[in-house]
Order: structure tokens, then sequence, then C-alpha cells
């Protein structure tokens, strides 16, 4: 751990509820993509997050394992007059319901302010640190 | 143990943990499966101090017994930010005391008390 070690870790909390806001706001810019029917669907996208550091010691704070993917099948649609659509009239769209990410962004954007009240609570001790013996 | 300076040094290093220990909770309050993680130095400081002898302390890091939530992640965020406010007016205060021992030591070598 390094010498300021919460302010690291508060670090990468802020780093992961950023890269979740990142990814609920890229799910709800695609909600209305199209797709022809012999392609995949946009699929939904969640960060993986998985706590770092030791078993058994203080952990080291939390990383994003990567990006999961969800569905692509989508949900066929019949829109004859969209540019995508096949023979029967049929195209694909992304199965992303706006309402659960809404619920995700704003979890996010708690997570968030969660790690940077806690950053700079540890940022007034350190200062406080640094006044020893002045 | 023996000295108010040494007890105190140990209560900084200690309640540092602790705000680290809370700073992890909250970073991982999102994470499947993840079980909280509490510090505890005070009882063994305690102890350190009672012994005639001087006794030496050691921080103890335990997981929290909480009930997890569906995903296996027991981290109560109210509880974690609270305790992120203790620590630090925590950590002050035990920095304001022991610059109060260093004054006190300075005046009596012949220093300036304030």
């Amino acid at each position: 751990m390094s010498l300021f070690g919460s302010l690291d870790i508060a670090g990468s909390g802020i780093d992961a509820a950023q890269t979740w806001l990142n990814t609920t706001a890229g799910n709800i810019a695609n909600m209305n993509d199209v797709s022809p029917m012999d392609e995949a669907a946009y699929g939904e996208q969640t960060p993986v997050f998985v706590p770092s550091g030791a078993v058994g010691q203080i952990g080291d704070g939390v990383s994003v394992a990567g990006i999961a993917e969800g569905d692509t099948t989508g949900i066929v649609q019949y829109d004859p007059s969209s540019p995508e659509a096949n023979a029967q009239g049929e195209v694909r769209v992304p199965d992303v319901q706006l309402g659960s990410q809404m619920v995700d962004m704003i979890q996010a954007q708690t997570d968030y302010q969660a790690n940077a009240s806690v950053f700079a609570d540890a940022k007034t001790a350190y200062q406080s640190a640094l006044t020893l013996g002045t | 143990m023996d000295g108010i300076v040494d007890v105190l040094q140990y209560a900084v290093d200690g309640v540092n943990q602790q705000q680290q220990a809370t700073a992890n909770n909250l970073a991982n309050s999102q994470t499947p499966g993840y079980t909280a993680q509490d510090v505890d130095f005070a009882t063994s400081l305690q102890q350190a101090i009672d012994s005639p002898n001087g006794g030496t302390a050691s921080a103890v890091v335990s997981a929290d017994p909480a009930a997890p939530a569906t995903n296996g992640n027991n981290v109560d965020t109210g509880n974690q930010l609270v305790d992120a406010q203790q620590e630090t007016l925590q950590y002050q205060t035990t920095v304001d005391m022991l610059n109060a021992q260093f004054r006190l030591i300075s005046g009596a070598a012949g220093g300036s008390f304030s």
C-alpha cells in the first residue's frame, strides 16, 4: 500500500463508477439502433467489478475486469419502411430497457459520489498528518 | 507500548488502516460477492496499555458479519460513509494530541510551549 492508500482506493472506486456511467450512457445512446436480420443487434454493456488486493488484508480497491456484453439477438421488430428491413419487413433492435439503464445510472452516480466523499475525507485526514511537529 | 507518544502513534496508524478499509468497502459497494472488511486496533491497544510490562498491539482485519444482498455483497453504504467521517475526525484529533505532546516536550526542553 502506498503512502496515501485511502486516496488510491477511493480513486479506483471513482474510476469504476465512471466506467459504469459510461456503459449506461453508451447503452442509452444505442437504444434505437437498427440492425438487419443477418447481423447481431447491439448488446447491452455492463462492467464487471472485482475487488483488488490480497486475501486476509485490507483490499486495494476495485477494478473493472472487463465489459460483459448482453444478448445480441435483440428484439425482432416489424418495420418494412426501414432501409435495413429484409424481404419480410423485419429488423433487429437492441434488447435494452430504458428503465433499468436509468436505475443503473443513478446507482453509478451515487457510487461515484460516495467514493468522492471518501476521497475528500481521506485528504483532510492526511493534511492534518502533515501538520505534525509544526 | 510505553509512553503516550507511542500509543498515539499506534492509534494514528490504526485509524489510517480503518480508513483504508472503509475506502475499500465503498469502492467495492457494487462488486458482486464482496464481503465488507472491519479493522479493529482499539481492543488490542487497550490490552497493551493495560499490561504491566508493556505489551504489543496489533490491528485485526475481519469480515463484516452483516447479511449479504441478493448479489452477495454486504456493504452498507450509509454506515460506511458515517465511518469515513468518524475516522477522519478521529485521525485529526489524534494528530492534534500528538502535536500537543510535541509542544510539551519542546517546552520542557527550554523551547516554546505554543
